[in-house]
């Protein structure tokens, strides 16, 4: 720790966590209220197709049928954008809201076209087998270079060619077609990625009803739970006031929850129904009726080198692959070109991106949000580039490391950055050198291969996106804080993580500080958690309103203790006195004192306070990986893997090392085994549960070692900057060149699956 | 046809009236309230339902109530006793080894069945009792060594 800090930078245990090892924290699913209706959804089987015609008599028939809603029972209520940017927050950049709460025309394999509540869920699951349906199928595309050719089915009406987003690089620079005609090195590369599905333990669910008082009260599980108001205030035209949205605890996100998952549905048969209504995704409803990450097929880099290894041009085409509905996957493009190019100077640079409406589930924000995919291919690069001019990987990196001060990825000033540190900590930790430069048998069906790879990611998305925060810090007679705020309690620790924040500036402990949250009643406008901002932005308002509130004790105190504000200091839940160190009052007493006073100067310090990022403190991270390679059955294994990470403060070491030992089980799944398999010939997703989707297990898992380089960044609260993210985004390409140095070949698209890797390494 | 079948969930005695197809985690949520039980892949993949039946990890997505009639059942929330957390619920909160919660239970009770057999497991042995219970969010890292220091009875140690 570089300052004297008491609270940040401790080992606090999460304040909800008993609750979780109990059984008692309650889920969107446990909810259960009295009358209350279970949902289904009936989806397309077809890729492409339009619902004709519609029979529910069958289904009616049904003893507990309580109602079942069909694409011609929408009545006036809008069509919306689940990614919810069809309304302002992103400057410019709008996404036509074009899916209906369900739909007639289905643009995808498990689309939904109608909905029944009914008294149990198997009712319901009957109910909705007996809807005969009517379709007509039409022409379909499940790849994006086919979708745009003339004569490909149209998908959107605002996509000419099916072409929902033509996007370029936002912060260009120099000339890269020259810089790339006059580097005396070109390395270029095409890679291609699949989808991968979130697997968030907890399926999405949602509960919904109307209270006596007219009002709709939905538990939602999205991570920007105001948004998801004022979308559902959209779709069903019901004022904002007229909402309350409650977010129970969420069983994992990873970007998913930033779209809205099954509240529309819940939220319209609980208006139609006048009950409760429970709706609750089935794992195979979870792999093709939301978001996913969006894959591209295709990712063609080209960079410019100096002999010394100098970086001169950045150049990159992307085509996206977003599926029957653009919401957040386009944004993919931007975010992967921009932030991959975090960590590097390079004075030449471009991009464009074409993201493509295909026949295939949505696609949208999943950790590292294309920033994992472009990072994949940059840093196979690099490395190829550093084997072309005889350099080590390593020095390479540092060769081109950006420094504080220079512009960062999303064109503001970069205030901190400590790359530099996590290479020198990584090489020292992995044993670079020694592993690298240690020559290995070659004997065996069994290759051993050592890489690494960087990383650059963001804090927030401001100024990308539009972003705001806030907090209300609340004393109480006993000296302990209530903390109004409303970031996502998606498993990320961060209640544990402001409590911090709000009680080192305080001078208590975490444990006095209780969280209010979760019931937009209650909380202040808060945009919500993602693209890794909860730390730094609701850590940000946080710190501000405690910091109000706490000037209000200490003149409070000054007066009792008969010395100026300005002598004074808060720790160990006492207020002392800088030059006569005798002089203290407890925080309890003052705060007592304040609340209950009757001669007209009752008080109760509070602090209220917004934080609109206007800074993105980027994270950096350094990846190491040691793989075996099977060269017989082309089986990958990673035995051991070390991450290396700047993320400013680390307010809490142990939520930091859960972040990135997270990541690395979700990046070696991206790497090597998560192949989310779409049928081509029928559009239909083959794999829809653990049996055909493989995550990995404990027993797959490497040993991993988490460096933290705990060095604070001038604008995050208490030097903190986020790090959700980069557990993620570094662990692919780390994995990618380390097989390149066990087998000498590359393969360039993702997951490397034993078929691939065999491909590659048995020339055809 | 409903039929009446006795189980001990948690020590306590029940009654119920169980059709032929409930599953046994329909019966702990919907009818015993017992919410600690979490469904997840729905087809025993992923470990999120697991409950002891007479001291043995079973998939309750996967289990007939019927077929567990007389035994011994255990949830989590059978595992405090006496408000004093489980020595494996404390190591996993000290430990970080909770961040969403949901696969918690599961994780929890496997990792139980595995110090009934194993007092003092190897990392290995950690490691393949929760090979059948999926997280999303660890990693696993501090999982298995939540489980390490219960079964070494050193169920807090922050400074690390």
């Amino acid at each position: 720790m570089s300052e004297d800090y008491h609270v940040v930078g401790t080992r606090i245990v999460q304040p909800d966590a008993a609750a979780k090892a109990t059984g008692q924290a309650r889920f969107a699913g446990d909810i259960h209220l009295p009358g209350m209706l279970t949902a289904k959804v009936l989806r397309s089987p077809y890729p492409h197709a339009e619902v004709v015609s519609m029979d529910t008599s069958r289904a009616k028939e049904i003893p507990g049928v309580a109602y079942i809603l069909t694409p011609w029972e929408l009545g006036d209520w809008n069509t919306f954008d689940r990614g919810m940017k069809d309304m302002p927050l992103v400057e410019g950049y709008r996404v036509p809201p074009e899916e209906g709460v369900v739909n007639r025309r289905a643009r995808h394999f498990g689309d939904p076209v109608a909905a029944v509540a009914a008294t149990d869920e198997r009712t319901a699951e009957e109910a909705v087998s007996l809807i005969d349906v009517d379709y007509r199928e039409l022409p379909f595309v499940t790849d994006a270079a086919e979708s745009m050719r003339a004569g490909a089915p149209g998908i959107s009406p605002h996509a000419e060619r099916n072409i929902a987003k033509h996007l370029t690089y936002p912060f260009p620079e120099g000339d890269v077609e020259k810089a790339l005609a006059e580097a005396d090195l070109v390395v270029e590369g095409s890679f291609r990625s699949g989808k991968q599905e979130h697997c968030t333990q907890e399926t999405a669910a949602c509960v919904a009803f109307v209270d006596a008082g007219g009002r709709l009260n939905v538990w939602s599980q999205c991570q920007l739970a105001h948004l998801a108001r004022r979308e559902l205030s959209h779709i069903f035209k019901i004022p904002v006031r007229k909402i309350k949205l409650m977010t129970p605890f969420v069983g994992g996100s990873f970007g998913q929850r930033g779209a809205l998952c099954a509240e529309p549905i819940a939220a319209a048969l609980a208006l139609r129904t006048k009950r409760p209504v429970k709706l609750v995704f089935s794992r195979e409803e979870n792999f093709v009726g939301l978001e996913s990450r969006t894959g591209f097929d295709d990712i063609t880099i080209s960079l410019g080198f100096k002999k010394d290894g100098t970086l001169t041009a950045f150049k990159t085409n992307m085509l996206g692959r977003l599926g029957g509905y653009m919401g957040c996957g386009p944004m993919a493009s931007v975010i992967g070109m921009t932030l991959s190019m975090g960590h590097y100077r390079c004075p030449n640079r471009a991009g464009s991106a074409d993201m493509v409406l295909t026949n295939t589930p949505p696609s949208g924000a999943m950790r590292g949000f294309g920033n994992e995919f472009m990072t994949f291919g940059m840093e196979q690069l690099m490395d190829e580039a550093a084997e072309k001019l005889g350099m080590d990987p390593v020095d390479i990196r540092l060769k081109n490391a950006k420094k504080a001060g220079d512009t960062a990825a999303l064109g503001l000033k970069l205030e901190s950055t400590y790359f530099e540190d996590c290479l020198r900590v990584g090489v020292e930790k992995f044993g670079w050198k020694e592993k690298r430069e240690t020559p290995r048998s070659e004997e065996g069906k069994i290759k051993r291969g050592y890489g690494m790879a960087t990383m650059s990611h963001c804090t927030g998305a401001a100024p990308l996106y539009l972003e705001h925060s806030n907090a209300l810090v609340k004393f109480n007679e006993d000296g302990s804080v209530d903390l109004t705020v409303h970031p996502a309690p998606v498993g990320q620790h961060i209640w544990g993580a402001l409590s911090q924040i709000c009680a080192e500036e305080l001078g208590i402990e975490a444990e006095d500080v209780h969280i209010v949250t979760g019931d937009t009643d209650v909380t202040l406008f808060e945009y919500g958690s993602d693209a890794s901002r909860s730390t730094y932005a609701v850590g940000g308002a946080t710190l501000r309103a405690a910091r109000q509130a706490k000037e209000q004790l200490l003149a409070r105190a000054a007066g009792m203790l008969g010395v100026p504000a300005g002598d004074l200091y808060l720790r160990d839940r006492t207020v002392f006195s800088r030059t006569n160190p005798d002089r203290s009052l407890s925080i309890a007493r003052v705060c007592y004192e304040a609340i209950y006073s009757f001669g007209g100067k009752a008080e109760n310090f509070s602090g209220k306070q917004s934080f609109e990022p206007v800074w993105n403190s980027p994270n950096y991270g350094a990846y190491f990986a040691e793989v075996e390679v099977n060269t017989e059955t082309g089986r990958v294994t990673v035995p051991r893997f070390v991450t290396v990470i700047d993320c400013g403060t680390a307010v809490n070491p142990m939520a930091v090392e859960g972040q990135l030992e997270g990541g690395l089980q979700q990046g070696i799944g991206l790497a090597l085994t998560e192949n989310y398999v779409i049928n081509r010939e029928t559009g239909v997703v083959e794999t829809t549960n653990y049996d055909s989707y493989k995550v990995p297990t404990a027993p797959d898992m490497p040993a991993s070692e988490v460096y933290i380089v705990n060095k604070p960044d001038p604008k995050g609260p208490f030097g903190a900057k986020g790090v959700g993210e980069p557990g993620m985004v570094g662990i692919a390409p780390a994995i990618a060149n380390a097989i390149h140095n066990a087998v000498g070949v590359r393969v360039r698209e993702l997951p490397i699956t034993p078929e691939r890797l065999l491909g590659a390494l048995i020339p055809s | 046809m409903k039929t009446i079948a006795r189980y001990v969930v948690n020590g306590e005695p029940y009654e119920l009236a169980v059709e032929p197809f409930q599953l046994l985690i329909e019966v702990l949520r919907e009818q015993l309230g017992l919410t600690g039980t979490k469904h997840s892949c729905g087809v025993g993949n992923c470990g999120a339902c697991t409950v002891l039946v007479d001291g043995k990890p079973v998939l309750s997505c996967m289990t007939l109530a019927v077929t567990a009639r007389d035994k011994q059942i255990t949830t989590i929330e059978g595992l405090a006793r006496g408000g004093e957390l489980h020595p494996l619920q404390k190591a996993f909160v000290e430990y970080g080894a909770i961040q969403c919660g949901y696969c918690t239970p599961g994780m929890i009770l496997s990792a139980e069945a595995l110090l009934e057999k194993f007092p003092d497991p190897s990392e290995e042995q950690v490691r393949e009792a929760v090979s059948g219970n999926i997280c999303r969010c660890t990693g696993y890292v501090k999982i298995v060594e939540a489980v390490l220091a219960a079964a070494r009875g050193n169920e807090r140690s922050l400074d690390r």
